[in-house]
């Protein structure tokens, strides 16, 4: 091969690379602007696509359950591609790769070996195995989809909003109607498009800002180090690329030359000979594109040189066994004994524990949440539940006919009910604060909770009492009241409350207590 | 310019932002004798031309060139048949009656109190209007930045609340409620279809209801009243849900005289045409007529 055939096969190979990345990051950033209410009851697009492919989503959640999963299955399609391509998800295919090449980029990365670190993403990926088997579901603090749609959710999409809108209404308001005449046709645009419906405010946007752009700025340690280091994808995709049929010829760096050791983004060279380590590589291709002697390609051949892993089995074995005592801790938990009465979950969550094991935190549902009502927790579910959603009254109550966050979860934690399931389905139980409440407080009519509650038969009634008001008149008040066998607590009267601060009446966490079933302490002698 | 200046300057700008002052138009006088026009018809569109003909058709109040704002009830994630908000159909023909007349113009919207984009669908309104294909036809969603501080001169309760610019500024402000019952207001008519073009929190005005709907009208009394009635809900009201709560009348009230219109629409409750509070405070601060042997009613 001429060099001048050679260097256009090069260009033309990482083109393709860079194309498909691109490609795959629009399809995901599409795919998270239309987790939205769009003008029907159902979503028509598997907008949940990312998460149902990944492998060490099946695994955990797979693992945590101890039975099959359907909506999970795509994530076979990754494994096949692996076991014959090597991590040519992590290259060309993996959003957040793709925005962790451009920071590195940007913040022109040098190539860094910190090799002891390589093997954490290996010990990461025991720990979040050993304990999902154990019944904890720690994978959505690391899975690069959960952080980044988590990323986007709370942080990314709420702040673009902001600064957007702030602009065009600061032109709005201010600028002479010239001015403005010309930014709102664009500003009109822009909503339709790019921006969200309305402005969302979350909870935990400070540690997950600190989250996400912490991996994007770990560009300032090296290329790709979230990726050679910590991603536990990474790490599950390296094991199967073990055994991957499409590897780079010649396998080694040549001896006089090294410069695409040199330059390797995975730094996925082994020091001692040379040779590419396949559960290394990404794939990129730049090792080809610019080999500088010789024609280097990768092509299907069976792997000859298995090159060593990279693991020290004394290490794994000290993180698994430190896996195995963390459900332990969570057990004594002050959680498991006496759980927040306000923790609400979304519609269709089964017991709190099945639910912990499939929640796999990637926020689609907080996302796609038309009322902002659903909100990733801190330490409200315990440190095992952080970023969990939980539904927040106060902040958007849970709209009646929807079912949108059911049909949005990857994994089932939030079960897809028909329209007419979700509005049977009990989330919370409103309770009267009279001491605080309008009527009951103050001897005035309010009842907007009467008013807003969506049942068919109302589960808030109200009664005229005859009072004497704060004028001490003899006055007849409506007093409400709730009916505890129909409420489904929605939260749209804790949310609608014309009270400052807390509500006069609140949504309590559902129990699920069968009565008459099981023992422990109860207060009776 | 350096840069602390620029910043200074910037902070000046944004000290001296002016309050909204608007123009508000003159709007009719309450009549002591107004008209009331009252029809039943299967056709809503037919009988919509039927009812307003009297009061001059849509002409008299619709000219050349006019921005005309329609607000109908679209309050709630209901549908048709349920009768929460007004009937999409009555919607339409109003729609394209002022299109028709020469609006330049037709805005309709609410401020809802369900998420806006279903109330907007399920409501049937949406879809309905985007039928009528005409660029001078416009749905919106609420835009938060145009309630525009008003003072409520004639206010016994409040003394100033946010109204919605596109209202305030129209040439023609035509109010088109549902009827139907609510718990703490007795009814929900004309009157208190006014929640949907103010801003702020609209729970917190629900102590003195009454009043306050009486307040809120003296700022923008609605040019024509259309309640519909082609199907009222009777209980469970404001948002309803059950089809058997609903009764079919196929009737729409039209008049000038908003009071004079919730006075009829309340009769059809088996209530006294001044059972509402907001209906006689409104009477009492001279809205308009609820006395219905002084209204000149014409049935078509």
């Amino acid at each position: 091969m001429n060099a001048e055939k050679k260097k256009r096969y090069g260009v033309k190979l990482r083109w393709m690379r860079r194309i498909s990345q691109l490609a795959f990051l629009a399809v995901f950033l599409v795919l998270f602007r239309l987790t939205d209410y769009s003008g029907s009851d159902e979503i028509p697009y598997a907008v949940n696509l990312f998460f149902r492919w990944d492998p060490l989503v099946a695994a955990a959640v797979t693992l945590a359950v101890k039975s099959f999963i359907a909506l999970l299955a795509p994530a076979l399609i990754i494994v096949l591609l692996t076991v014959v391509f090597g991590r040519v998800f992590c290259g060309w295919i993996c959003p957040l790769g793709t925005l962790i090449d451009a920071s590195d980029k940007l913040f022109k990365a040098k190539k860094n070996h910190f090799p002891k670190l390589r093997p954490v993403k290996y010990y990461l990926l025991a720990v979040i195995l050993i304990t999902s088997l154990l019944g904890i579901q720690l994978v959505g603090l690391f899975d690069p989809f959960s952080i980044l749609v988590r990323g986007l959710t709370v942080v990314v999409d709420p702040v673009l909003n902001l600064v957007t809108r702030g602009g065009f209404d600061w032109v709005y308001l201010n600028a002479p109607a010239w001015l403005s005449n010309l930014t709102e046709p664009v500003y009109t645009v822009l909503k339709e498009s790019l921006l969200p419906f309305k402005q969302t405010f979350f909870a935990t946007t400070l540690i997950t800002a600190m989250l996400f752009f912490g991996i994007l700025l770990m560009a300032k340690l090296g290329k790709r180090f979230w990726c050679r280091n910590f991603c536990p994808l990474g790490a599950l995709l390296a094991l199967l690329s073990r055994f991957s049929i499409w590897r780079r010829f010649p396998a080694a760096a040549c001896k006089n030359c090294s410069h695409c050791a040199a330059f390797c983004r995975m730094d996925a060279f082994e020091p001692e000979k040379g040779l590419l380590m396949a559960e290394e590589c990404n794939t990129c291709q730049d090792c080809v594109a610019d080999c500088q002697n010789q024609p280097a390609r990768f092509r299907f051949s069976l792997p000859k040189q298995r090159t060593a892993f990279d693991l020290k089995r004394r290490h794994l074995l000290g993180v698994s066994l430190a896996a195995v005592s963390l459900p332990l801790l969570t057990r004594v938990g002050l959680n498991k004994k006496s759980p927040n009465p306000f923790l609400l979950r979304p519609p269709g969550t089964a017991s709190e524990e099945e639910f912990q094991k499939l929640c796999v935190r990637c926020g689609e549902c907080m996302k796609v949440c038309i009322k902002n009502a659903l909100q990733p927790t801190l330490t409200e579910a315990g440190l095992e539940g952080m970023f969990t959603p939980r539904l927040v009254p106060r902040i958007g109550y849970c709209e009646y006919a929807c079912n949108l966050c059911g049909q949005v979860c990857p994994t089932g934690a939030i079960a897809k009910l028909s329209v007419e399931e979700k509005k049977k389905f009990v989330i919370g139980l409103a309770v009267f604060d009279k001491n605080r409440c309008i009527p009951h407080a103050q001897n005035r009519s309010c009842i907007v909770c009467e008013e807003h509650c969506p049942l068919d038969e109302k589960a808030i009634l109200a009664r005229d009492v005859e009072v004497i008001n704060q004028q001490g008149d003899k006055v007849v008040i409506q007093l409400p009241y709730v009916i505890e066998d129909r409420c489904i607590g929605c939260g749209i009267c804790e949310n609608v409350c014309p009270l400052p601060g807390d509500a006069g009446i609140r949504v309590m966490r559902h129990q699920n207590l069968e009565p008459g079933i099981g023992g422990g302490e109860d207060g009776y002698g | 310019m350096q840069r602390r200046d620029f910043f200074k300057k910037m902070a000046l700008a944004g000290a001296a932002i002016p309050v909204l002052s608007l123009p508000i138009q003159p709007k009719p006088t309450a009549d002591a004798s107004p008209l009331l026009v009252t029809g039943v018809g299967e056709d809503y569109p037919q009988l919509l031309k039927k009812v307003l003909a009297p009061l001059g058709g849509i002409g008299a109040f619709v000219k050349k060139g006019y921005k005309v704002v329609i607000k109908p009830n679209i309050g709630w994630d209901r549908n048709v048949e349920q009768g929460a908000c007004t009937h999409p159909l009555v919607v339409r023909a109003l729609a394209e009656m002022a299109l028709a007349a020469g609006a330049a113009k037709v805005m309709v919207f609410d401020r809802t109190c369900n998420e806006e984009r279903r109330c907007y669908q399920n409501s049937g309104i949406e879809p309905e209007l985007k039928k009528v294909n005409d660029s001078r036809l416009v749905v919106e969603h609420i835009d938060e930045r145009k309630f525009v501080p008003i003072e409520i001169k004639k206010g016994k309760k409040l003394s100033k609340w946010g109204f919605y610019k596109d209202v305030l500024e129209a040439d023609c402000y035509i109010n088109v409620p549902v009827a139907k019952h609510h718990r703490l207001s007795g009814l929900t008519l004309g009157l208190k279809n006014i929640m949907g073009i103010i801003g702020g929190n609209r729970s917190t005005i629900h102590f003195n209801l009454g009043a306050n709907l009486a307040d809120l009208n003296t700022v923008l009394p609605a040019h024509l009243t259309i309640i519909d009635a082609t199907r009222i809900l009777l209980r469970n009201g404001p948002q309803g849900g059950r089809v058997s709560d609903v009764t079919v009348l196929h009737r729409l009230i039209a008049s000038t005289d908003i009071v004079a219109a919730d006075a009829y629409a309340t009769t059809l409750f088996d209530m006294k045409p001044d059972a509402l509070e907001s209906t006689r405070l409104a009477y009492e601060m001279g809205l308009g007529q609820m006395d219905l042997d002084k209204v000149k009613m014409v049935t078509v």
